[in-house]
């Protein structure tokens, strides 16, 4: 049994300059062993450079941090995966020579290292590629391989940056399903994502980032709460249903829509439960539910009080899947 | 911090194999011994320093009326052979038995020096002819089917006796038109010396014979005494010595070295080097990448050393080399790969590619080319102050030293000593600053930096 008297992950006060730009300020954090946390921000807002001190790749120029209980990371090295924004591997080397090596520099045995081998690379997707070149590898493939170099020394911590970047589809959801697997392993897992929809799906607890600030540390479902959505969409059986009947449904502040699908906005102080069952009792539901609250909206208010239009929206552009941008 | 060395290992274990395992390694490391063996069995053997079957005549102007008849019989074939045949003697009696074979052999080596001599006919102008005439001849081309006109030879009057009042004799002009062989030239002076010193002893009613065997003295072949034993010397030996030993030094630096900069500059370049980061820290990192290519230099200098023994060997010369000299030529690698590596590991973790480094390599490449300047100075006089201060001198004084020590007067001991720990200590120091910059250089990527930003990024870490 591991003991849990301290947590896996500790930052306090941590300040980082470059220059005269603050990339890190005042950061707090504690991630306790066997959590899994989504750090995320736009890009640029100081993941990576937070990641780089914990991993002691950078020091701070302030603060102090504890990594598995040690001062640094460099005194649990062996116990840390890491997988850097800036990855690369040796084009030339073989996946199983490349993925060996770096199991060796964590302290796995060599024979170790090759039994393990086969099963990881097939858990990814990636059976029989052992005595390909890594130059010979798809993009999407590397980085599966990049994965596995970080994880392949069953760390107890994980630490991911922007570990779906430049992925398609399918390798995001194989690599999802291999994160959530280690992190089921008993791993601490903290990736960082500029994708709210990636630590959305998957982080049990999400820090936001914003110019070097931490704006958020919340569990995921507290956030459901502190955020109440208050807009509850409404497809009536009826498509000819009319929309005065919902107005005037009590706790219901403002109605829009046609042809029967309508955004009903719940007045101030209203409970969304009792208006939906009162909505539902006054015109017949095709289909009725709470608009889903997206971490983006979360970040977008936080960072903007939603008052200003213009960076609303381009906060958002900067949020959404697919917009890569130059990493941070 | 504390460094693990079985990471040090590890990282030195992949950079080994990932130079050695290289297509470009393997052909470089031949392409080495198979240019010294071009140099020195094939080359001789393809390119002739002779005039090879020139036909042609030579017109001569005799006032003397003494050398012209001589001259037909010094520029006839046989004369011409036999001359190039005593000159090949002459240097494969100082050349070592064993080299003599591997040139083919001596009676091949003469057969070759031999060759085709020229076919060339002597033209005896009249002692009044006008030489403006004759230089027209020797521009005039040469009629259908008729022999080239090859050279204009105009005897001076007191080139046989000399003329009153005067303790020099005379010579003779030699007229040549554009584009002629350079190495017939030098048939036709070998020739005209050969006529005039006969015409000369003639004149004076001697032997020829008796007056070049009144010349003759075999030329001893020396030998170096040392405490207890005697062995032949061989000039041509010493005076390669400190070349070969400063070169393998030089040489093994370098092939560490370039290997340690492009595969550091690959690391940072392919954004492997963070990965590695997570898993060694820069000190192990470039520990373990210097002493990789340090083992990949050794095996080379190991190979081409196992080499030189063995010619050595082979031609029965290994007695004339102080087993010392590689003991010496081992550790003074070691002190200057050490320094000039680190350099290499510094600037290829500062750049972000091989263009960059460029600029940055300018000194290095100096330093390690001065050596080469000044191997010839040292090594004819090893124990002048230039030797001794250069001796002294990081970063080359190893080179410095290492040259001294295989000419035929080495240093004292004492001197030797003292250049290992000047050498050590500047390695030391090297490494330091080169360490900083390594550590700080990995992660930078963006603006070539040059030197003050080297310095600004060691003051940081």
């Amino acid at each position: 049994m591991r003991p849990v008297s301290f947590p896996a992950l500790q930052l306090k006060s941590l300040r980082k300059t470059f220059g005269s730009t603050v990339a890190v300020e005042g950061m707090d954090l504690v991630v306790p062993q066997g959590a899994l946390y989504g750090v995320i921000g736009p890009n640029g807002a100081g993941k990576t450079t937070m990641i780089r001190m914990i991993m002691s790749i950078l020091f701070p120029d302030s603060g102090e941090l504890s990594v598995l209980g040690r001062g640094s990371a460099l005194e649990a090295k062996d116990r840390i995966g890491y997988l850097p924004e800036e990855r690369g591997v040796y084009r030339k080397m073989k996946v199983a020579a490349f993925l060996v090596y770096l199991a060796r520099l964590k302290g796995v045995g060599r024979e170790d290292a090759l039994t393990r081998l086969p099963t990881l690379l097939s858990e990814i997707g990636l059976q029989g590629v052992e005595e390909k070149r890594c130059e010979d590898l798809s993009k999407g493939m590397l980085q599966r391989v990049q994965f596995l170099a970080a994880v392949i020394h069953k760390p107890d911590l994980i630490i991911l940056d922007e570990p779906f970047s430049g992925q398609d589809p399918v390798s995001v959801r194989i690599l999802r399903d291999r994160i959530l697997a280690e992190h089921r392993r008993g791993a601490t897992v903290l990736l960082s994502t500029h994708v709210m929809a990636h630590a959305e799906e998957m982080c049990q607890h999400v820090v936001m980032i914003h110019q070097g600030r931490k704006v958020l540390d919340e569990p995921s479902a507290g956030l459901r709460r502190q955020f109440d959505p208050t807009t509850i969409h409404f497809e009536a059986l009826d498509v000819a249903a009319d929309r005065r009947r919902l107005a005037v449904v009590p706790g219901v502040g403002r109605v829009e829509g046609t042809d029967g699908a309508f955004r009903v906005t719940v007045a101030p102080g209203a409970d969304p439960s009792d208006v939906m069952a009162r909505l539902a009792a006054a015109v017949p539901p095709a289909r009725i539910e709470l608009a889903r609250l997206r971490l983006e909206d979360v970040f977008v208010r936080i960072v903007t009080g939603s008052a200003d239009q213009d960076a609303d929206r381009a906060l958002r552009a900067s949020l959404a899947e697919g917009s890569e941008g130059v990493p941070a | 911090m504390t460094v693990d060395i079985r990471r040090v290992g590890l990282v030195a274990g992949r950079e080994f194999i990932a130079a050695v395992m290289n297509k470009g390694f393997v052909i470089g490391l031949l392409l080495m011994p198979a240019i010294v063996a071009a140099l020195f069995v094939v080359f001789p053997r393809v390119v002739s320093t002779r005039a090879q079957g020139v036909r042609g005549e030579v017109a001569v102007i005799d006032p003397t009326g003494q050398v012209a008849g001589s001259l037909g019989e010094s520029l006839s074939k046989d004369a011409i052979a036999r001359r190039r045949l005593d000159s090949m003697k002459r240097v494969l009696e100082s050349t070592p038995e064993a080299f003599r074979t591997m040139a083919g052999g001596s009676e091949a080596a003469l057969e070759r020096a031999v060759g085709t001599p020229p076919e060339l006919t002597i033209v005896d102008r009249q002692s009044g002819a006008d030489l403006q005439a004759a230089k027209d001849w020797l521009t005039a081309p040469a009629a259908p089917g008729g022999m080239r006109h090859l050279a204009l030879i105009v005897v001076q009057p007191d080139a046989i006796t000399r003329s009153d009042g005067h303790s020099e004799y005379g010579s003779y002009e030699l007229y040549v038109p554009e584009n002629l062989d350079d190495r017939l030239e030098t048939e036709f002076y070998d020739a005209m010396r050969d006529a005039i010193v006969s015409a000369r002893i003639r004149a004076r009613s001697l032997d020829r014979a008796e007056v070049e065997a009144v010349m003759q003295v075999r030329r001893a072949a020396s030998v170096t005494v040392t405490a207890g034993a005697e062995r032949q010397t061989n000039r041509i030996f010493n005076q390669a010595l400190p070349w070969v030993f400063g070169g393998l030094l030089i040489f093994g630096v370098m092939i560490g070295g370039q290997t340690l900069l492009t595969q550091t500059i690959e690391e940072k370049s392919n954004r492997v080097v963070e990965v590695l980061l997570s898993a060694v820290s820069p000190t192990e990192l470039m520990a373990g990448k210097v002493l990789g290519q340090m083992a990949v230099s050794m095996l080379v200098l190991a190979l081409y050393i196992g080499m030189g023994l063995f010619v050595l060997m082979s031609v029965a010369l290994i007695g004339l080399l102080d087993p010392m000299l590689i003991v010496y030529l081992v550790l003074f690698f070691l002190v200057s790969y050490l320094l000039f590596s680190a350099v290499y590991a510094a600037i290829g973790a500062a750049v972000n590619e091989m263009r960059e480094a460029q600029s940055l390599m300018t000194p290095l490449i100096l330093a390690l080319m001065a050596p080469w300047v000044f191997a010839p100075i040292i090594g004819r006089e090893p124990n002048s102050t230039f030797a001794i201060v250069m001796s002294f001198l990081p970063p080359v004084n190893t080179f410095a030293m290492m040259i001294r020590l295989a000419s035929t007067t080495p240093p004292p001991l004492w001197q030797v000593a003292l250049t290992l720990i000047v050498g050590l200590a500047a390695a030391v120091v090297t490494i330091w600053f080169a360490g900083k910059v390594f550590k700080v250089g990995l992660l930078m990527h963006g603006k070539a930096p040059d030197m003050r930003t080297l310095v600004r990024w060691a003051k940081q870490a």
